[in-house]
């Protein structure tokens, strides 16, 4: 199919997909179109840093719909991606990602997702298999999203989405792009052999970023400009340094100066905003209101301090209050800033990298290791593992038990993040409370050193 | 002298390295752990995985001198952490963990072809070097093997298969374990003996898909009346590496063939696709009357695959969903009324009142 059909295509699609998405939510299109309005009324410089933040997805997602609340509507190249594609090239191209798991978790957050999860699972996608996944699943079978031009996969971290993402270009009829990802480079020596292997895997991921860029030409015609591609990297590269600064400010600010459930929102090292300029701003922002805080910082310097594992729920429960109500949620894995700055002058390489050296993608004793190397004497983890996810519900015995020998306290709480039917709050509270009692007992050390990317 | 075993567990390990280092390759079968190990891995972790891991830790395996293990997937890859965590307490080494692409292009059989050859220095330097003649040898004989199977399931798109599922299954089985010259040796003798004992036109014909899963999924099928016809399983078909042509370098023929087999639900991408448009062609060669698709449960690449599977053989061919485990409790009843529905279908395909 050329370009200039896929556009009308989708054009006509994604009208019709844009009234069952807002039917969806109860509203009619001209109503939600109006919502939107109202809430890019206020001007971007007197936003928070989480408003900012939040704007700049929801414009993002209307966008993808061919709705501009802020303009007049006009048709974007949209590429669905998988969670751990990066997302530099396609800006440079002038293509909006659009990422079904970030949309599961604004439905579960609005309290849309059960219907989709039914919806995917009266379909023959599994109980057993990610709900992020699944709630994308039935937001496609109910066609509420909007058609992509493009598919981008990864390979790494999360089989079911590389497979879900397959499923998507046969339902939508839409060329896909897969990038194979190597495994387990922390694990590599010094050898002769390692460095070969890790030349090898870095060249191989740079060259097959480079294919994509092909692959996007030749199927939507846009070109890449490299001085682009710079500017867009340059962005990131300055998004994560204010990320970096504020991450610093609340793992080591005594008393705690953040509340971790807002935190967690960010999910930075997930999400689909790194390259864009209000990115940069977002982040710019969390820092100077981290600072101000940390300027005035009032309250217990005593109180418990934990580091979060993983993500939130996103549906309606307690289980955070609850939480933060006792201890204080000082740094998520989901904020970690775990890559270099990117090279400008080698971007692909420097991508490949940043992608490779995923430290959730590398034996679970060298991750574990990692973070105890990092870890403040006295505070404690809570992981939040959906059993759905194979990948790190099938950490946490190996774990538990390292961390244990190092001393670290670890909760592990069998939960999900979309899908509220098997949530137990009161089976939950009382490991937790358990869990609490033992760290609040433990000696803290206040002592504490800066690192420059938190945990 | 008996020679070293090796222990391997997914069919994308390429033993023809194994065997040009002069050691026995030996594939860890569905039963030879413990079903339900679990402290380690969790319990939502996929069956094979957990039996590997229960039967590492409980010694099952000390009669091996060391494991390769693939990254087939997320389970298979923690399966390595486990082992790992645990190597003080597990008596053979885990020597190498291969990295296996999930794509077929030109570059990805170039990055497995290095890392073939990196296990092959692995090897080298535990037992010696591998001579290019031994390897060379160790590539032949294995696709001599290759062939031969291939034979024996053309010969099953006839009326009357003159072996049964049940058969293949002994045959796969002990493929994984038996020194590869006696085991082409034995399946020459029954290519040589060709002799159709029962007359199997009026059953359905039946392919099973999925994972490594226990022989009595197929006794299951045929003790209902049907005969199994192929096995697009771990099993069955991925024991076959596909036939790729010469290439001068030994580790590349061998990435590209693996890589090129039928595919797994692991991989994904073009070859997933047209692993799709083989299945459509098997079904239409082998006369299939349905498909059992049979999904460990927590095997994320099976469970994701299944709606693309059902979907795209919509209206082709009836397909059933079965869910277990790697043990021999299969559910019979499913079993049994889906063999039943398809021979009712069969029975009026051969008498002409079908419609």
């Amino acid at each position: 199919m050329s370009p200039e059909q896929k556009v009308s295509e989708n054009t006509e699609q994604r009208k019709i997909q844009f009234r069952n998405f807002a039917a969806m939510t109860g509203l009619d299109e001209d109503s939600m179109m109006e919502a939107a309005r109202q809430n890019f009324v206020k001007p971007w410089d007197e936003l928070s840093a989480s408003q900012k933040r939040g704007r700049l997805l929801t414009g993002q997602l209307l966008q993808s719909f061919n709705k501009n609340p802020g303009n007049n509507d006009e048709y974007r190249v949209v590429a669905w991606r998988s969670l751990f594609m990066p997302t530099e090239i396609t800006y440079a191209m002038g293509i909006l990602p659009f990422t079904t798991e970030m949309f599961a978790a604004q439905l579960a957050l609005s309290g849309l997702a059960g219907g989709r999860l039914e919806t995917a699972e009266g379909s023959g996608f599994s109980p057993d298999l990610c709900s992020f996944i699944k709630t994308g699943a039935g937001a496609v079978l109910e066609n509420i999203l909007p058609s992509p031009d493009i598919i981008l996969t990864t390979t790494h971290l999360c089989d079911p989405a590389a497979k879900f993402a397959s499923y998507t270009a046969q339902k939508y009829n839409r060329p896909e792009f897969v990038l194979d990802v190597p495994y387990g480079l922390w694990s590599l020596g010094n050898n002769a052999s390692d460095i070969r292997k890790l030349e090898n895997a870095v060249s191989y991921v740079a060259s097959q970023l480079e294919d994509m860029v092909e692959f996007i030409t030749r199927e939507t015609g846009l070109k890449l400009d490299e001085s682009k591609l710079v500017s867009v990297i340059e962005n990131t590269n300055a998004a994560r340094k204010w990320l970096m600064m504020g991450n610093d400010l609340t793992l080591y600010t005594v008393p705690a100066i953040s509340l971790g459930s807002k935190e967690l929102n960010y999910a930075a090292n997930l999400m689909q905003t790194w390259g864009t300029e209000e990115i940069i701003d977002v982040y710019k922002s969390r820092y100077e209101e981290l600072q101000a805080a940390a300027d005035s910082a009032e309250g217990d310097p005593t109180r418990p301090r934990i580091v979060w594992f993983h993500l939130r729920p996103y549906y309606r429960n307690s289980i955070l209050e609850y939480i933060e109500e006792r201890v204080d949620i000082v740094q998520t894995q989901v904020n970690y800033v775990f890559w270099d700055e990117l090279d400008v002058s080698d971007p692909y390489r420097a991508m490949a990298s940043k992608m490779l050296f995923h430290p959730g993608y590398c034996p679970v004793g060298i991750r574990t290791q990692m973070i105890i190397d990092r870890m403040q004497k006295g505070d404690g983890i809570i992981a939040f593992y959906p059993k759905s996810c194979r990948h790190f519900h099938s950490s946490a015995r190996i774990e538990t038990e390292m961390f244990k020998k190092a001393g670290i306290p670890m909760l592990i709480i069998d939960g999900d993040c979309i899908d509220s039917r098997g949530d137990d709050f009161h089976v939950m509270k009382t490991r937790i409370d358990r869990f609490l009692k033992g760290l609040q007992s433990q000696a803290r050390n206040d002592d504490r050193t800066i690192s420059s990317s938190g945990i | 002298m008996n020679k070293p075993k090796i222990g391997w567990f997914c069919t994308y390990t390429p033993v023809e390295i194994i065997e040009a280092a002069g050691l026995e390759p030996y594939g860890v079968r569905v039963n030879s752990g413990k079903a339900h190990e679990d402290v380690y891995l969790g319990d939502a972790m996929c069956s094979y995985v957990r039996s590997c891991l229960g039967g590492a830790l409980s010694g099952d395996y000390d009669f091996l001198d060391g494991v390769v293990i693939a990254h087939s997937c997320e389970c298979m890859r923690r399966f390595y952490d486990g082992w790992m965590f645990k190597q003080e307490d597990i008596k053979p080494d885990c020597l190498h963990f291969l990295d296996v692409p999930r794509i077929y292009t030109e570059k990805s059989i170039d990055f497995f072809a290095a890392e073939i050859e990196r296990l092959k220095e692995k090897l080298e330097e535990r037992y010696g070097e591998i001579s290019p003649g031994a390897l060379s040898e160790a590539v032949a004989r294995s696709a001599y093997t290759s062939k031969l199977l291939s034979q024996l399931n053309e010969s099953r798109k006839s009326d009357a298969p003159f072996v049964t599922g049940a058969q293949i299954q002994k045959l796969m089985i002990q493929s994984m374990t038996t020194p590869r010259d006696q085991f082409n040796s034995e399946l020459e003798a029954i290519l040589g003996n060709k002799t159709a004992v029962t007359d199997h036109s009026r059953k359905p014909r039946i392919m099973v898909y999925g994972g490594p899963a226990s022989s009595s999924l197929i006794d299951a099928i045929e003790d209902s009346g049907g005969i199994v016809v192929l096995e697009h399983m771990c099993n069955g078909l991925r024991q076959i590496k596909a036939d790729v042509g010469q290439d001068e370098n030994p580790c590349k023929y061998l990435a590209r063939s693996y890589l090129a087999k039928p595919p797994c639900p692991r991989m994904v991408g073009e070859h997933s696709i047209f692993g799709m448009s083989q299945i459509q062609k098997m079904v239409s060669e082998y006369r299939v009357a349905g498909i059992i698709f049979f999904s460990i449960k927590f095997c994320a690449n099976s469970q994701a695959f299944w709606p693309m599977f059902k979907d795209t053989l919509a209206g082709d061919v009836p397909v059933k969903m079965l869910e277990g485990d790697v043990s021999p409790d299969v559910n019979v009843r499913e079993v049994q009324s889906f063999v039943k529905k398809l021979a009712r279908r069969t029975e009026r395909h051969v008498t002409g009142t079908e419609g």
